[in-house]
């Protein structure tokens, strides 16, 4: 029966063809879908990007202690740090504040408050901080003998 | 008009998710097809197959549709289960042609995967509490790795087998997912502190000791141990996976410049120290020098990917079987010589649209640790596939794992569905959230 092997042979040559082509489809298919999801993503995310993204920590006083700091304002747009250490944006020589203490940053259109691990501790309105809080506009931050407030 | 239909595609028919199932279910059928017809030329049909291959077909394929119902259901992302499936069934029509005895156990372990995927994605909630305790995912993390030094048994020169009865686990797929939530909860925990400079070295920006300590300990660790087990590929595995997870954290080069120094001392220290180390690197230089001895496996895998040409052999008529162990760490090279250059390229886009799936599903967390936990996890599939591939193809020295969801392993298998489970874990927040704000 050399009509039925032959028949076979092409059927047999169509599917190896046909599974070459058809993973082609599927890539192609797949890559579209991923793009154009992508990019409707991206379109939403747009417009909440234009308020205005500057922030402002005003030093508000402190008990005692060296005057430098006081009434000091301190404007940022996407990274603030608080330490003792030289290399902080707020360096506050204080021995209650630890070198790296805490560092305000920017997510999306709000801004978030980290303590750092420091040993006497971050308060925000007066309450202990842990780990990370968003951050209101007008919230008080106490690190050391230093309050601060954060401002937009 | 395309603003239009995408928008008509976010709220999707059953019909349509499940369509994108047919894609992955057409390939299998048209392969088995050929080899049938194959089989039957040569008057040996019954061979082909074992009856046996048929109710581990049917659970496969009833597991695959209870999960994309559950997706499409729950909103979770529902590409990324039919591109995976897609490189499962290419990788099982090509273990079907090669090793026909070995199509069974695969198969028995596709179900056990997609069991595992709906078991992790049921549980996720109990599972994401891990991410709280970085040090103990850490800890257990090399302790697994070490496991196989205790108890382990060496297959194909590697001692990093666990053997239980009937079937044998290799622990570093398992260990890779751990490692991988320790980095991210690691590193998110940690992620101001480690950008922060504290120590200047000229242009370098050292950051604080004692917050990168347990860091390099932890994985330094793991890479130790799979040096004295002698599994290259996954310590250079880890290697990528913990210097992207840092620079994808911190965005400070330093790093990035400092892991190089050190895997070039690394690398020169143990070319120097190991014979199988030395081995590798000069078959990657010159495969020429012993093609029918050291560099055997190479030279006939470029010899595939050669007579393999832009459309291929044709499924099933090309003679891969001369490489050894075609069925796992070589499977790249079977679908280079049988399907070709167009073949093999899908194959690798396959893996960059599932890697791009995930980092878009990671842009979309809101968690640190969530975003971090999904980039970390698409990365890591585009790495292993990246490492394998590259040894394959003699663009890197050759370093034994297996490319994720193709390869012929249990193992693999599993961790591969594992890391799915995570990224589709993930997408299911961020879709919610963008229907409830749009």
């Amino acid at each position: 029966m050399p009509d039925t092997a032959m028949l076979l042979k092409v059927l047999r040559v169509l599917l190896e063809y046909g599974m070459l082509f058809w993973l082609l489809m599927f890539v192609g298919k797949i890559s579209r879908w991923i793009f154009l999801d992508m990019k409707e993503k991206l379109q939403e995310q747009k417009p909440p990007e234009l308020q205005s993204d500057e922030a402002v920590l005003e030093v508000l006083g402190r008990d005692k202690g060296e005057e430098g700091l006081v009434k000091r304002r301190f404007a940022f747009s996407e990274q603030i740090t608080v330490g003792r250490g030289e290399d902080n944006d707020v360096v506050i020589p204080e021995s209650f504040v630890s070198h790296h203490h805490a560092v305000l940053f920017r997510r999306g259109s709000q801004y978030v408050i980290e303590d750092l691990g420091s040993r006497n501790h971050t308060y925000v309105n007066d309450q202990l901080l842990t780990g990370k809080a968003y951050i209101k506009p007008g919230d008080t931050i106490r690190i050391g003998l230093v309050t601060m407030r954060f401002e937009r | 008009m395309e603003r239009s239909a995408v928008q008509g595609e976010r709220s999707i028919g059953f019909a349509r998710a499940g369509s994108f199932l047919l894609m992955p279910l057409g390939i299998l059928l048209a392969g088995l097809g050929v080899l049938c017809l194959k089989g039957y030329a040569i008057g040996a049909a019954g061979k082909v197959l074992e009856p046996a291959v048929l109710p581990y077909l049917l659970v496969c394929l009833a597991e695959a549709l209870i999960l994309q119902f559950l997706l499409w259901r729950k909103k979770y992302d529902f590409i990324l289960l039919p591109l995976v499936l897609m490189l499962c069934s290419v990788g099982l029509v090509e273990i079907a042609r090669l090793k026909p005895e070995l199509m069974v156990p695969q198969l028995r372990w596709l179900c056990v995967a997609q069991a595992v995927l709906l078991i992790l994605l049921r549980f996720w909630k109990q599972i994401r509490e891990m991410l709280s305790y970085p040090y103990l995912l850490g800890l257990t993390c090399v302790v697994v790795l070490g496991l196989p030094m205790l108890f382990g048994t060496e297959i194909g020169g590697s001692r990093n087998w666990l053997v239980f009865g009937p079937f044998s686990l290799q622990p570093s797929e398992f260990g890779k997912i751990l490692i991988l939530f320790f980095l991210a909860a690691y590193l998110s925990d940690h992620r101001h502190v480690l950008s922060l400079p504290s120590m200047r070295l000229g242009p370098l920006c050292l950051p604080p000791m004692r917050f990168i300590a347990p860091l390099v300990c932890i994985w330094g660790a793991a890479v130790l141990m799979f040096v004295v087990e002698r599994d290259l590929g996954s310590a250079l595995l880890f290697f990528g996976m913990a210097v992207l997870m840092t620079y994808m954290a911190t965005g400070s080069k330093t790093y990035v410049f400092l892991a190089l120094l050190f895997i070039s001392l690394a690398a020169g220290v143990s070319y120097l120290a190991f014979g199988h180390v030395r081995v590798r690197f000069d078959i990657w230089l010159n495969p020429w020098q012993d093609p029918n001895g050291m560099a055997y496996q190479v030279v006939q895998s470029l010899f595939s990917f050669g007579t393999g040409g832009v459309w291929g052999t044709g499924f099933g008529f090309g003679r891969p079987d001369f490489i050894p162990e075609v069925h796992t760490d070589f499977i790249y090279a079977a679908i280079g010589e049988e399907w070709g250059l167009i073949g093999s390229l899908s194959v690798l886009l396959c893996y960059v649209l599932l890697a791009l799936r995930g980092i878009s599903i990671a842009l979309q967390c809101e968690e640190d640790r969530e975003l971090m936990l999904a980039a970390g996890c698409s990365m890591l599939l585009l790495l292993q596939a990246f490492v394998i591939i590259a040894g394959v193809t003699k663009f890197m020295p050759l370093t034994g794992i297996t490319l994720p969801f193709v390869s012929y392993g249990g193992s693999s298998l599993v961790s591969g569905f594992m890391e799915l489970g995570l990224l589709l874990a993930l997408s299911q927040g961020t879709q919610e959230r963008g229907t409830s704000r749009g």
